[in-house]
Protein backbone atom coordinates (compact mmCIF):
# COMPACT_ATOMS: atom_id res chain seq x y z
CA UNK A 1 0.00 0.00 0.00
CA UNK A 2 1.38 3.54 -0.94
CA UNK A 3 -1.37 5.78 -0.34
CA UNK A 4 0.83 9.29 0.21
CA UNK A 5 2.45 8.68 -3.40
CA UNK A 6 -0.87 7.31 -5.28
CA UNK A 7 -2.45 10.68 -4.43
CA UNK A 8 1.18 12.75 -5.19
CA UNK A 9 -0.13 15.35 -8.20
CA UNK A 10 2.63 18.19 -7.27
CA UNK A 11 6.67 18.38 -6.54
CA UNK A 12 7.85 21.71 -4.93
CA UNK A 13 11.06 22.83 -4.47
CA UNK A 14 12.35 26.16 -2.86
CA UNK A 15 15.94 26.26 -2.80
CA UNK A 16 17.02 29.36 -0.33
CA UNK A 17 20.83 30.59 -0.03
CA UNK A 18 24.01 30.26 1.83
CA UNK A 19 23.05 28.67 5.10
CA UNK A 20 24.75 25.70 6.15
CA UNK A 21 23.19 22.82 8.63
CA UNK A 22 24.21 23.14 12.02
CA UNK A 23 23.80 26.90 11.57
CA UNK A 24 20.32 26.79 10.90
CA UNK A 25 19.16 22.92 12.01
CA UNK A 26 22.26 22.19 14.50
CA UNK A 27 20.54 22.81 17.95
CA UNK A 28 17.98 20.48 16.93
CA UNK A 29 20.21 17.71 18.49
CA UNK A 30 19.04 18.33 21.44
CA UNK A 31 15.60 17.46 20.52
CA UNK A 32 15.73 14.94 18.09
CA UNK A 33 19.15 12.72 19.10
CA UNK A 34 19.18 11.33 15.57
CA UNK A 35 19.29 14.80 13.94
CA UNK A 36 22.86 15.21 13.43
CA UNK A 37 23.76 18.32 14.61
CA UNK A 38 25.43 20.25 17.33
CA UNK A 39 27.57 18.29 20.39
CA UNK A 40 29.97 19.68 22.51
CA UNK A 41 33.12 17.63 20.72
CA UNK A 42 33.08 19.65 18.03
CA UNK A 43 35.26 22.63 17.23
CA UNK A 44 37.81 24.72 14.99
CA UNK A 45 40.96 26.53 15.36
CA UNK A 46 41.26 29.91 15.04
CA UNK A 47 44.28 31.60 13.57
CA UNK A 48 46.28 31.61 17.53
CA UNK A 49 45.24 27.75 17.64
CA UNK A 50 42.80 28.41 19.97
CA UNK A 51 39.61 25.46 19.33
CA UNK A 52 36.63 27.32 18.95
CA UNK A 53 33.51 25.58 19.67
CA UNK A 54 30.41 26.49 17.64
CA UNK A 55 27.79 28.40 19.80
CA UNK A 56 24.44 29.61 20.14
CA UNK A 57 24.79 33.19 19.39
CA UNK A 58 23.74 33.28 15.40
CA UNK A 59 22.40 37.23 14.98
CA UNK A 60 19.16 37.96 11.85
CA UNK A 61 21.66 40.05 10.10
CA UNK A 62 25.13 42.50 10.34
CA UNK A 63 27.19 39.47 12.42
CA UNK A 64 28.18 38.01 9.22
CA UNK A 65 29.66 41.01 7.33
CA UNK A 66 31.26 40.68 4.99
CA UNK A 67 29.84 37.91 3.22
CA UNK A 68 31.91 34.58 4.20
CA UNK A 69 33.40 33.54 1.06
CA UNK A 70 32.27 30.39 -0.30
CA UNK A 71 33.99 30.10 -4.17
CA UNK A 72 35.68 27.46 -4.43
CA UNK A 73 39.13 27.87 -3.20
CA UNK A 74 37.80 29.11 0.22
CA UNK A 75 35.76 26.17 0.75
CA UNK A 76 38.83 24.19 -0.24
CA UNK A 77 40.37 25.77 2.66
CA UNK A 78 37.32 25.12 4.58
CA UNK A 79 36.84 21.47 4.01
CA UNK A 80 40.42 20.52 4.01
CA UNK A 81 41.45 22.52 6.77
CA UNK A 82 44.32 23.65 4.75
CA UNK A 83 46.17 20.77 3.52
CA UNK A 84 46.54 20.63 -0.07
CA UNK A 85 48.15 17.05 -0.76
CA UNK A 86 47.16 14.26 -2.82
CA UNK A 87 45.32 11.29 -1.25
CA UNK A 88 43.83 14.16 2.18
CA UNK A 89 40.97 13.57 3.36
CA UNK A 90 38.50 16.24 5.18
CA UNK A 91 38.37 17.54 8.25
CA UNK A 92 36.52 20.47 8.57
CA UNK A 93 38.60 22.75 10.11
CA UNK A 94 39.38 25.21 8.03
CA UNK A 95 36.23 27.46 8.78
CA UNK A 96 37.38 30.02 11.06
CA UNK A 97 40.85 30.10 9.41
CA UNK A 98 39.04 31.18 6.01
CA UNK A 99 36.55 33.77 7.33
CA UNK A 100 39.88 35.30 8.84
CA UNK A 101 40.94 35.91 5.72
CA UNK A 102 38.56 38.13 4.75
CA UNK A 103 39.23 40.78 7.53
CA UNK A 104 42.23 39.74 9.10
CA UNK A 105 40.61 40.26 12.49
CA UNK A 106 40.23 36.73 15.43
CA UNK A 107 37.17 37.88 17.30
CA UNK A 108 35.01 38.32 14.04
CA UNK A 109 36.17 35.40 12.18
CA UNK A 110 35.06 33.82 15.19
CA UNK A 111 31.76 34.31 14.60
CA UNK A 112 31.43 31.53 11.62
CA UNK A 113 30.97 29.02 14.46
CA UNK A 114 27.61 30.63 15.16
CA UNK A 115 24.37 28.74 15.18
CA UNK A 116 20.57 29.71 15.56
CA UNK A 117 18.85 28.52 18.82
CA UNK A 118 15.85 26.52 17.92
CA UNK A 119 13.47 29.59 19.03
CA UNK A 120 14.73 32.15 16.66
CA UNK A 121 13.42 29.65 13.61
CA UNK A 122 10.42 28.89 14.49
CA UNK A 123 9.74 27.82 11.35
CA UNK A 124 12.44 25.74 10.07
CA UNK A 125 12.85 23.88 12.93
CA UNK A 126 9.16 23.71 13.25
CA UNK A 127 9.21 21.88 9.51
CA UNK A 128 12.16 20.13 9.94
CA UNK A 129 10.57 18.07 13.04
CA UNK A 130 7.18 17.62 12.29
CA UNK A 131 7.95 16.68 8.67
CA UNK A 132 11.43 14.56 6.79
CA UNK A 133 14.44 15.70 7.78
CA UNK A 134 17.40 14.62 6.14
CA UNK A 135 21.06 14.37 7.76
CA UNK A 136 23.05 13.74 4.64
CA UNK A 137 21.70 16.67 1.87
CA UNK A 138 25.10 18.32 0.67
CA UNK A 139 25.46 20.98 -1.80
CA UNK A 140 26.16 19.43 -5.59
CA UNK A 141 29.63 20.98 -5.49
CA UNK A 142 32.35 22.77 -3.17
CA UNK A 143 31.79 25.95 -4.73
CA UNK A 144 29.06 28.79 -4.98
CA UNK A 145 25.34 29.75 -6.04
CA UNK A 146 25.24 29.45 -9.71
CA UNK A 147 26.96 25.88 -10.42
CA UNK A 148 24.84 24.35 -7.40
CA UNK A 149 21.63 26.02 -8.60
CA UNK A 150 21.89 24.30 -11.95
CA UNK A 151 22.66 20.41 -10.69
CA UNK A 152 19.16 21.50 -9.22
CA UNK A 153 17.74 22.04 -12.93
CA UNK A 154 20.73 20.24 -15.40
CA UNK A 155 21.76 17.40 -13.12
CA UNK A 156 25.33 18.91 -13.88
CA UNK A 157 26.72 22.69 -13.79
CA UNK A 158 28.75 21.34 -17.24
CA UNK A 159 32.11 21.34 -16.08
CA UNK A 160 31.58 24.97 -14.25
CA UNK A 161 32.62 25.66 -10.55
CA UNK A 162 32.47 29.81 -10.55
CA UNK A 163 29.55 32.17 -10.61
CA UNK A 164 30.07 32.67 -14.83
CA UNK A 165 28.19 30.33 -16.66
CA UNK A 166 24.98 30.36 -18.91
CA UNK A 167 23.58 27.39 -20.08
CA UNK A 168 23.08 27.61 -23.43
CA UNK A 169 23.11 24.56 -25.96
CA UNK A 170 24.31 22.30 -23.64
CA UNK A 171 24.07 18.27 -23.92
CA UNK A 172 22.10 17.78 -21.02
CA UNK A 173 18.15 19.82 -21.34
CA UNK A 174 16.91 21.59 -17.93
CA UNK A 175 14.31 19.22 -16.01
CA UNK A 176 12.01 22.31 -17.07
CA UNK A 177 12.32 21.39 -20.54
CA UNK A 178 12.31 17.85 -20.33
CA UNK A 179 8.68 18.05 -18.79
CA UNK A 180 7.21 20.11 -21.20
CA UNK A 181 8.80 18.30 -23.82
CA UNK A 182 7.55 14.94 -23.13
CA UNK A 183 4.57 13.16 -24.65
CA UNK A 184 2.43 13.28 -23.07
CA UNK A 185 3.16 16.74 -21.81
CA UNK A 186 3.84 17.63 -18.01
CA UNK A 187 3.58 21.18 -16.59
CA UNK A 188 6.87 22.71 -14.61
CA UNK A 189 7.51 27.05 -13.83
CA UNK A 190 10.00 28.54 -12.24
CA UNK A 191 8.34 30.94 -10.05
CA UNK A 192 10.74 33.63 -9.05
CA UNK A 193 9.49 36.66 -6.17
CA UNK A 194 8.80 39.76 -9.06
CA UNK A 195 10.75 41.06 -12.18
CA UNK A 196 13.37 42.76 -9.84
CA UNK A 197 14.21 39.77 -8.26
CA UNK A 198 14.09 38.16 -11.14
CA UNK A 199 15.40 34.35 -12.25
CA UNK A 200 18.83 33.09 -11.47
CA UNK A 201 18.40 30.97 -14.36
CA UNK A 202 18.71 33.11 -17.18
CA UNK A 203 19.15 30.84 -19.80
CA UNK A 204 15.72 29.66 -19.55
CA UNK A 205 14.53 32.60 -19.03
CA UNK A 206 15.87 33.57 -22.10
CA UNK A 207 14.64 30.91 -24.16
CA UNK A 208 11.33 29.40 -22.62
CA UNK A 209 9.60 32.76 -21.79
CA UNK A 210 6.80 33.11 -20.83
CA UNK A 211 5.56 29.46 -20.34
CA UNK A 212 8.18 28.62 -17.86
CA UNK A 213 8.28 31.29 -15.80
CA UNK A 214 6.10 33.19 -13.06
CA UNK A 215 5.62 35.83 -10.29
CA UNK A 216 5.31 34.81 -6.30
CA UNK A 217 2.09 36.35 -6.54
CA UNK A 218 1.16 34.06 -9.69
CA UNK A 219 2.56 31.23 -7.29
CA UNK A 220 0.60 32.02 -4.59
CA UNK A 221 -3.08 32.09 -6.88
CA UNK A 222 -2.66 28.94 -8.31
CA UNK A 223 -1.85 27.74 -4.99
CA UNK A 224 -5.52 29.31 -4.19
CA UNK A 225 -7.19 27.80 -7.49
CA UNK A 226 -5.34 24.82 -7.34
CA UNK A 227 -3.93 24.83 -10.56
CA UNK A 228 0.18 24.55 -9.92
CA UNK A 229 2.46 22.71 -12.18
CA UNK A 230 3.21 19.47 -11.84
CA UNK A 231 6.41 20.60 -11.01
CA UNK A 232 7.31 24.28 -9.32
CA UNK A 233 10.73 25.58 -8.25
CA UNK A 234 10.74 28.90 -6.08
CA UNK A 235 13.05 31.36 -5.71
CA UNK A 236 13.08 33.82 -2.79
CA UNK A 237 13.71 37.42 -3.43
CA UNK A 238 17.61 37.95 -4.04
CA UNK A 239 17.45 42.35 -3.02
CA UNK A 240 16.27 44.73 -1.18
CA UNK A 241 14.40 47.22 -3.50
CA UNK A 242 11.39 49.36 -3.80
CA UNK A 243 8.26 48.94 -5.30
CA UNK A 244 4.69 50.67 -6.39
CA UNK A 245 3.51 48.34 -3.47
CA UNK A 246 6.26 49.66 -0.65
CA UNK A 247 9.61 48.45 0.30
CA UNK A 248 10.59 44.54 -0.15
CA UNK A 249 13.16 42.75 1.95
CA UNK A 250 15.40 40.53 0.61
CA UNK A 251 13.88 36.97 2.26
CA UNK A 252 16.84 34.69 0.49
CA UNK A 253 18.46 34.67 3.86
CA UNK A 254 22.12 35.30 1.80
CA UNK A 255 23.69 37.09 4.58
CA UNK A 256 23.89 39.48 5.37
CA UNK A 257 20.18 39.76 4.04
CA UNK A 258 17.50 39.40 7.32
CA UNK A 259 17.06 35.75 8.45
CA UNK A 260 13.63 36.64 9.69
CA UNK A 261 12.49 37.81 6.04
CA UNK A 262 13.53 34.56 4.88
CA UNK A 263 11.58 32.02 7.59
CA UNK A 264 8.44 34.42 6.57
CA UNK A 265 8.54 33.49 2.74
CA UNK A 266 8.89 29.71 3.90
CA UNK A 267 6.23 30.30 5.90
CA UNK A 268 3.91 31.74 3.25
CA UNK A 269 4.44 29.48 1.14
CA UNK A 270 3.86 26.33 3.49
CA UNK A 271 0.64 28.11 4.76
CA UNK A 272 -0.64 28.87 0.97
CA UNK A 273 -0.16 25.20 0.03
CA UNK A 274 -1.53 24.01 3.14
CA UNK A 275 -4.97 26.02 2.95
CA UNK A 276 -5.91 24.52 0.04
CA UNK A 277 -6.72 21.26 1.31
CA UNK A 278 -7.13 18.65 -1.77
CA UNK A 279 -3.41 20.83 -2.77
CA UNK A 280 -2.22 19.89 0.43
CA UNK A 281 -2.93 16.25 0.16
CA UNK A 282 -1.45 15.82 -3.33
CA UNK A 283 1.63 18.26 -2.73
CA UNK A 284 5.09 17.47 -1.63
CA UNK A 285 7.44 20.42 -0.70
CA UNK A 286 11.40 20.23 -0.51
CA UNK A 287 12.65 23.42 1.50
CA UNK A 288 16.72 23.20 0.53
CA UNK A 289 19.84 25.42 0.64
CA UNK A 290 21.97 26.00 -2.53
CA UNK A 291 25.35 26.03 -0.68
CA UNK A 292 26.46 26.73 2.96
CA UNK A 293 27.41 29.80 2.02
CA UNK A 294 30.96 29.86 3.91
CA UNK A 295 29.27 29.09 7.16
CA UNK A 296 30.44 25.95 9.66
CA UNK A 297 29.49 22.57 9.31
CA UNK A 298 30.60 19.36 11.25
CA UNK A 299 29.90 16.36 8.60
CA UNK A 300 32.82 16.09 5.78
CA UNK A 301 31.04 15.66 2.34
CA UNK A 302 31.82 12.19 0.79
CA UNK A 303 33.20 11.37 -2.56
CA UNK A 304 30.75 10.86 -5.13
CA UNK A 305 30.37 9.51 -8.29
CA UNK A 306 32.37 11.39 -10.87
CA UNK A 307 30.46 13.79 -13.71
CA UNK A 308 31.60 14.01 -17.49
CA UNK A 309 33.60 17.48 -16.88
CA UNK A 310 36.60 18.42 -15.21
CA UNK A 311 37.30 21.68 -14.18
CA UNK A 312 40.70 22.91 -15.04
CA UNK A 313 43.15 23.45 -12.01
CA UNK A 314 42.97 27.66 -13.62
CA UNK A 315 39.13 27.54 -13.38
CA UNK A 316 39.09 25.65 -9.47
CA UNK A 317 41.91 28.32 -8.40
CA UNK A 318 43.46 25.84 -6.05
CA UNK A 319 46.10 24.87 -8.55
CA UNK A 320 44.53 21.08 -8.90
CA UNK A 321 41.81 20.27 -11.37
CA UNK A 322 38.12 19.17 -10.11
CA UNK A 323 36.51 15.98 -11.58
CA UNK A 324 33.21 16.63 -9.27
CA UNK A 325 33.66 14.00 -7.60
CA UNK A 326 33.00 15.43 -3.94
CA UNK A 327 30.00 16.82 -2.92
CA UNK A 328 30.01 20.12 -1.36
CA UNK A 329 29.42 21.41 2.01
CA UNK A 330 25.96 19.97 4.00
CA UNK A 331 22.89 22.52 3.54
CA UNK A 332 19.28 22.10 5.83
CA UNK A 333 17.01 20.10 3.62
CA UNK A 334 13.41 19.36 4.61
CA UNK A 335 10.50 17.23 2.84
CA UNK A 336 6.96 18.03 3.34
CA UNK A 337 3.68 16.55 3.31
CA UNK A 338 0.87 15.38 5.25
CA UNK A 339 1.84 11.61 4.47
CA UNK A 340 5.33 11.97 6.35
CA UNK A 341 5.42 10.51 9.65
CA UNK A 342 6.25 12.96 12.26
CA UNK A 343 9.74 13.08 13.40
CA UNK A 344 11.43 11.48 9.90
CA UNK A 345 14.77 11.70 9.83
CA UNK A 346 16.68 10.52 6.77
CA UNK A 347 20.54 9.32 6.35
CA UNK A 348 20.69 8.22 2.74
CA UNK A 349 23.09 10.38 0.60
CA UNK A 350 21.39 13.05 -1.44
CA UNK A 351 22.64 16.55 -3.53
CA UNK A 352 20.95 18.80 -5.63
CA UNK A 353 20.99 15.97 -8.41
CA UNK A 354 18.65 14.26 -6.72
CA UNK A 355 15.86 17.33 -7.24
CA UNK A 356 15.63 16.75 -11.34
CA UNK A 357 16.27 12.70 -10.55
CA UNK A 358 13.54 12.04 -8.48
CA UNK A 359 11.39 14.78 -10.62
CA UNK A 360 12.40 13.07 -13.91
CA UNK A 361 11.76 9.69 -12.10
CA UNK A 362 8.50 10.22 -10.83
CA UNK A 363 7.02 12.59 -13.83
CA UNK A 364 8.82 10.44 -16.85
CA UNK A 365 10.01 6.94 -15.66
CA UNK A 366 13.10 6.30 -17.58
CA UNK A 367 14.66 9.25 -19.54
CA UNK A 368 17.79 9.83 -21.07
CA UNK A 369 20.09 11.43 -21.89
CA UNK A 370 21.27 13.05 -18.56
CA UNK A 371 24.90 13.51 -16.39
CA UNK A 372 26.40 10.82 -14.63
CA UNK A 373 25.84 12.53 -11.66
CA UNK A 374 22.32 12.90 -12.15
CA UNK A 375 22.08 8.95 -13.35
CA UNK A 376 23.73 8.59 -9.80
CA UNK A 377 22.17 10.39 -7.39
CA UNK A 378 19.47 8.99 -4.99
CA UNK A 379 16.01 10.09 -5.29
CA UNK A 380 13.79 11.35 -2.33
CA UNK A 381 10.30 10.19 -3.53
CA UNK A 382 9.70 6.81 -5.04
CA UNK A 383 8.33 6.40 -8.50
CA UNK A 384 4.55 4.88 -8.57
CA UNK A 385 3.78 2.03 -10.65
CA UNK A 386 6.43 -0.59 -9.54
CA UNK A 387 6.37 -1.97 -5.98
CA UNK A 388 7.43 0.68 -3.58
CA UNK A 389 10.39 -0.21 -1.15
CA UNK A 390 8.58 0.92 2.11
CA UNK A 391 11.97 1.32 3.39
CA UNK A 392 12.76 4.46 0.94
CA UNK A 393 9.37 5.98 1.24
CA UNK A 394 9.20 8.80 3.00
CA UNK A 395 5.68 9.31 2.46
CA UNK A 396 4.70 6.57 3.96
CA UNK A 397 1.30 6.94 6.49
CA UNK A 398 -1.87 5.18 5.56
CA UNK A 399 -3.77 8.62 6.05
CA UNK A 400 -3.60 12.33 5.61
CA UNK A 401 -2.44 14.00 9.41
CA UNK A 402 -4.94 16.31 11.40
CA UNK A 403 -2.25 17.34 13.23
CA UNK A 404 0.38 19.65 11.11
CA UNK A 405 0.63 23.04 12.23
CA UNK A 406 -0.11 26.20 11.05
CA UNK A 407 2.14 29.55 10.81
CA UNK A 408 0.72 32.87 11.37
CA UNK A 409 1.59 35.04 8.69
CA UNK B 1 -3.13 22.03 15.38
CA UNK B 2 -0.62 24.40 16.88
CA UNK B 3 -0.35 27.74 15.19
CA UNK B 4 2.87 28.82 15.76
CA UNK B 5 3.71 33.38 15.75
CA UNK B 6 6.01 34.36 12.58
CA UNK B 7 7.86 37.01 14.20
CA UNK B 8 8.38 39.98 11.16
CA UNK B 9 11.77 41.35 10.13
CA UNK B 10 12.41 44.89 11.10
CA UNK B 11 12.30 47.82 8.90
CA UNK B 12 15.61 48.70 9.26
CA UNK B 13 16.24 45.03 7.43
CA UNK B 14 15.62 47.01 3.89
CA UNK B 15 18.55 48.72 2.65
CA UNK B 16 18.73 49.03 -0.72
CA UNK B 17 22.01 51.33 -0.15
CA UNK B 18 23.91 47.84 0.75
CA UNK B 19 27.08 47.19 -1.58
CA UNK B 20 26.38 44.38 -4.36
CA UNK B 21 27.46 40.70 -3.08
CA UNK B 22 28.99 38.28 -5.41
CA UNK B 23 25.78 36.80 -6.39
CA UNK B 24 24.00 39.75 -7.27
CA UNK B 25 26.76 40.71 -9.42
CA UNK B 26 26.87 37.54 -11.29
CA UNK B 27 23.03 38.22 -12.10
CA UNK B 28 23.61 41.55 -13.34
CA UNK B 29 26.44 39.79 -15.41
CA UNK B 30 23.88 36.88 -16.81
CA UNK B 31 21.15 39.46 -17.77
CA UNK B 32 23.70 42.09 -19.54
CA UNK B 33 25.14 39.22 -21.63
CA UNK B 34 21.53 38.05 -22.38
CA UNK B 35 20.64 41.94 -23.24
CA UNK B 36 23.38 41.74 -25.42
CA UNK B 37 21.31 39.34 -27.45
CA UNK B 38 17.77 40.94 -27.63
CA UNK B 39 17.69 43.69 -30.71
CA UNK B 40 18.40 47.27 -30.06
CA UNK B 41 15.06 48.50 -28.99
CA UNK B 42 15.54 46.51 -26.44
CA UNK B 43 18.56 47.06 -24.68
CA UNK B 44 18.31 49.65 -21.38
CA UNK B 45 22.03 50.85 -22.52
CA UNK B 46 23.38 50.97 -18.95
CA UNK B 47 26.48 50.80 -18.11
CA UNK B 48 26.77 47.52 -15.53
CA UNK B 49 30.38 48.56 -14.04
CA UNK B 50 28.58 51.49 -12.67
CA UNK B 51 25.74 49.34 -10.79
CA UNK B 52 27.36 49.14 -6.69
CA UNK B 53 24.59 48.86 -4.67
CA UNK B 54 21.35 46.76 -4.39
CA UNK B 55 18.83 48.96 -5.25
CA UNK B 56 20.94 49.97 -8.24
CA UNK B 57 21.23 46.45 -9.15
CA UNK B 58 17.76 45.47 -8.64
CA UNK B 59 16.72 48.39 -11.31
CA UNK B 60 18.76 47.03 -13.89
CA UNK B 61 17.28 43.21 -13.17
CA UNK B 62 13.58 44.69 -13.10
CA UNK B 63 14.10 46.46 -16.40
CA UNK B 64 16.57 43.77 -18.41
CA UNK B 65 13.72 40.66 -17.28
CA UNK B 66 10.92 43.19 -18.54
CA UNK B 67 12.74 43.81 -21.73
CA UNK B 68 12.89 40.00 -22.62
CA UNK B 69 8.99 39.39 -21.62
CA UNK B 70 8.41 42.06 -23.96
CA UNK B 71 10.63 40.81 -26.63
CA UNK B 72 9.21 37.28 -26.41
CA UNK B 73 5.51 39.03 -26.08
CA UNK B 74 6.18 40.88 -29.26
CA UNK B 75 7.48 37.74 -31.10
CA UNK B 76 4.36 35.91 -29.87
CA UNK B 77 2.15 38.77 -31.56
CA UNK B 78 4.50 38.91 -34.94
CA UNK B 79 3.33 35.03 -34.90
CA UNK B 80 0.19 35.31 -34.26
CA UNK B 81 -0.57 38.06 -37.16
CA UNK B 82 1.59 35.84 -39.81
CA UNK B 83 -0.74 33.14 -38.86
CA UNK B 84 -4.02 35.41 -39.19
CA UNK B 85 -2.75 36.35 -42.56
CA UNK B 86 -1.88 32.72 -43.56
CA UNK B 87 -5.43 31.69 -42.70
CA UNK B 88 -7.31 34.38 -44.71
CA UNK B 89 -4.59 34.07 -47.38
CA UNK B 90 -5.73 30.31 -47.44
CA UNK B 91 -9.54 30.65 -47.04
CA UNK B 92 -9.50 33.39 -50.01
CA UNK B 93 -7.81 30.55 -52.23
CA UNK B 94 -11.18 27.71 -51.36
CA UNK B 95 -13.94 30.42 -52.02
CA UNK B 96 -15.60 29.74 -55.44
CA UNK B 97 -14.45 32.48 -58.31
CA UNK B 98 -18.04 35.02 -58.52
CA UNK B 99 -19.80 34.30 -61.73
CA UNK B 100 -19.20 37.90 -64.35
CA UNK B 101 -21.95 39.99 -66.46
CA UNK B 102 -20.81 40.09 -70.00
CA UNK B 103 -20.77 43.14 -71.29
CA UNK B 104 -21.17 42.80 -75.79
CA UNK B 105 -24.21 41.47 -74.98
CA UNK B 106 -25.74 44.50 -73.52
CA UNK B 107 -24.14 46.96 -76.62
CA UNK B 108 -25.27 44.82 -78.95
CA UNK B 109 -28.96 45.10 -77.23
CA UNK B 110 -28.62 49.17 -77.55
CA UNK B 111 -27.80 49.05 -80.96
CA UNK B 112 -30.79 46.79 -81.97
CA UNK B 113 -32.92 49.36 -80.42
CA UNK B 114 -31.41 52.46 -81.45
CA UNK B 115 -31.68 50.89 -85.16
CA UNK B 116 -35.21 50.31 -84.49
CA UNK B 117 -36.44 53.87 -83.42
Amino acid sequence: MATGLDQLKHIVVLMMENRSFDHMLGSLKADNPAIDGITNQLGNPDTTGALIKPQPLAEFQSQLDPDPDHHFPAVDLQIFGGNTNPGRAPNMQGFVKSYFNQQMDVKHSQKIMYYFPKEKLPVLTTLALEFAVFNRWFASIPGPTICNRAFAHYGTSFGRVDLNPLYINEPFKSIYSRLIGATPKRTAKVYYYDTTSSTMEVANLLQNQPQLFGTFDQLQKDCDKGTLPDYSFIEPNYSDHDTNAGEEIANDQHPDHNVQAGELFIATVYQRIKENAALWASTAILIVYDEHGGIYDHVAPPNCVADQFTASANATGTGAEFKFDRLGVRVPAVLISPWIPKGAVVDRVFDHASIPATVTKFFLGDYSPRSPRETSADIFIEPTGAAVDPQRNLLSLSAVRSDCPNFNV
Amino acid sequence: MTTIKVPRPPKSAHDPGRPLTSLLKSQIEHLHEAERRLPLRYRTETYVNAIKTEGEGASYIRDVTEAIHKAHADAERLRRTRERKLEIAAAAEKRPAPKRKTKSKGKVGNAKRARKK
